[in-house]
């Protein structure tokens, strides 16, 4: 008994999961078919910009300047162990362009703008504001999901780029107070160990990354059921579903390019 | 059934609906739905809440697709069209949703503006058709203000500003008057009146108030239970043969009160409380 509604319950879960999944890439593909011919909303596009993009900064300076720190920190005791001080750059450069970065600034977008999104994507859904944009004969993918999408991938791989060179600002800063070792030093460090590839790969995966977040987010806000309580389950799914598709493409993009 | 004007010859239907059926997936909503409403006619939809009638809007505006059923608006048959024909017919077609539907991240202004904006409408005359529509609902000087800052009256009548503004040849009001004040109300009617007398469009109206749609609409349609009950003339509605229909247009008690519980799906009260 026990055995048929455990079964039972991780069928109806791994269907949901299943059912999300696809929903998710039939998004992607109207998305995709919106863009031929290429033609959107220029004033949402420039809205959800700024709103995603620049309103974001401060939060993503301040994060990347810690975790830059932090970087040190951690790295402190066992540069003082072996006296590795030339590797620190590279070893902090590396980590940051490659993973942390990325990966720390991808679930920061999430939770800040991917659930803001979507949620004012589910408010509109419950308004019936989405099927206001129908009545007026205009295609909520073209005019609401596109410029998201777009704003969400340009903003997501600006911020990962800004807070990639915060990062560094801030493992300078922590390298010289706690390892007594000149920005200078940590700098050729880590140009002379690092390639323009290690950047972009960061790079790559914060536009796979936004990509994600805005199709899972988009994807929740349009699907949302019953009212507000479902509002707030639809940005609780988007955000999980971000994170695990962070977590996913993130192990995926690094194997298939090690 | 037909909602069909006196004088009209029957050629030119803006709303053709025959047999129409529409269920969700715990229960059908609308059965067998057969109603015309002529160009330049204008029809009235009561009926106990949750009976059906903003389905069946939507269904009108092309927003929901019929299990089974044929739909013809303004010539088009929404039923079987593609989603681009069934665009094209909604820029003729505008709407008021019962909760508003106003876009809450556009101002009061770029709400009414909307439909001009995205319908291709000149742009030098926007500014001044929107402050017009503004003025038309007593909503005057509010084209900056954010949905947010109104009242629900005031959402509604933003609402019917934004869904005439283009002067559709068939308008769709789901409780064009739900909250108002019976000023208000009167003066939303008035204003519905003189927009269908200007434009020779088509109106249908899905409202609770039945004594205010029963004096704007020409005919009136009764839904209960996902069917139509009663077609009939607005003026023949709180003499209807039909005792159901003639008691929930009075608002009588007994069985006005009966048809009202079956549609929400519970016991009525015993007798002796309501005889």
């Amino acid at each position: 008994m026990i055995l048929q509604r455990t079964l039972t319950t991780l069928g109806a879960r791994s269907m949901a999961v299943a059912r999300d999944a696809g929903g998710v890439f039939v998004l992607l593909l109207e998305v995709l078919r919106s863009l031929v011919p290429p033609s959107m909303d220029g004033r949402e596009l420039m809205r959800n910009l700024y709103k995603m993009g620049y309103r974001s900064v401060p939060i993503v300076v301040l994060t990347a300047l810690f975790v830059g720190a932090l970087m040190v920190v951690q790295l402190a005791a066992f540069v003082k162990q072996f006296g590795a001080t030339a590797l620190v750059g590279w070893g902090t450069g590396y980590a940051v362009f490659r993973e942390v970065g990325p990966i720390l600034i991808g679930l920061m977008f999430s939770g800040r703008v991917g659930a803001n999104n979507t949620a004012e994507l589910a408010t509109m859904t419950v308004t019936d504001q989405i099927d206001g944009l129908q009545a007026l004969a205009i295609d909520p993918i073209r005019y609401l999901v596109v410029p998201r999408v777009l704003a969400m991938i340009v903003c997501l791989v600006a911020l990962t780029v800004i807070g990639d060179l915060v990062a560094l600002i801030g493992a300078m800063a922590m390298s010289q107070v706690v390892l007594d070792i000149h920005p200078l030093t940590l700098w050729y460090s880590l140009v002379d160990n690092l390639s323009t590839a290690d950047f972009l790969h960061g790079v790559y995966k914060s536009m796979v990354f936004g990509a994600a977040i805005a199709l899972s987010s988009c994807y929740f806000g349009l699907t949302v059921k019953g009212g507000a309580v479902g509002v707030g389950r639809a940005v609780n799914a988007a955000v999980v579903g971000a994170a695990v598709s962070i977590c996913f493409l993130d192990f995926l993009m690094t194997y298939l390019t090690a | 059934m037909t909602a069909q004007r006196d004088g009209d010859a029957g050629g030119g239907a803006a709303v053709e609906l025959q047999g129409v059926t529409v269920g969700f997936v715990s229960r059908r909503v609308l059965t067998g739905v057969t109603l015309r409403v002529p160009r330049g006619g204008r029809l009235g939809i009561i009926g106990p809440a949750a009976g059906g009638k903003s389905v069946l809007l939507k269904v009108i505006a092309g927003l929901l697709r019929p299990d089974a059923g044929a739909v013809r608006v303004l010539g088009h048959d929404l039923a079987a069209a593609r989603e681009r024909e069934v665009a094209a017919v909604r820029r003729r077609v505008g709407m008021l949703f019962q909760n508003y539907a106003l876009f809450d991240f556009l101002s009061v202004g770029d709400n009414v503006a909307f439909p001009l904006v995205h319908g291709g409408a000149p742009p030098e005359g926007i500014e001044a058709r929107v402050a017009a529509r503004l003025r038309g609902v007593g909503l005057a000087g509010s084209e900056r203000k954010l949905p947010s800052e109104l009242s629900g009256g005031m959402k509604k009548r933003v609402g019917i500003a934004r869904a005439t503004v283009a002067r559709p040849e068939l308008a769709l009001y789901d409780e064009p008057t739900a909250g108002l004040d019976p000023v208000t109300t009167s003066k939303i009617y008035d204003l519905l009146r003189a927009d269908q007398a200007e434009t020779g469009g088509t109106c249908v109206v899905v409202s609770s108030d039945v004594a205010a749609v029963a004096g704007f609409a020409d005919t009136i349609a009764m839904l209960h239970d996902g069917r139509v009950r009663w077609v009939g003339p607005a003026a023949a509605l709180f003499d209807a043969d039909d005792p159901l229909v003639r008691s929930f247009a009075r608002g009588e008690e007994r069985e006005g009160a009966a048809v009202l519980a079956r549609a929400v799906a519970i016991e009525p009260p015993g007798a002796g409380v309501w005889s």
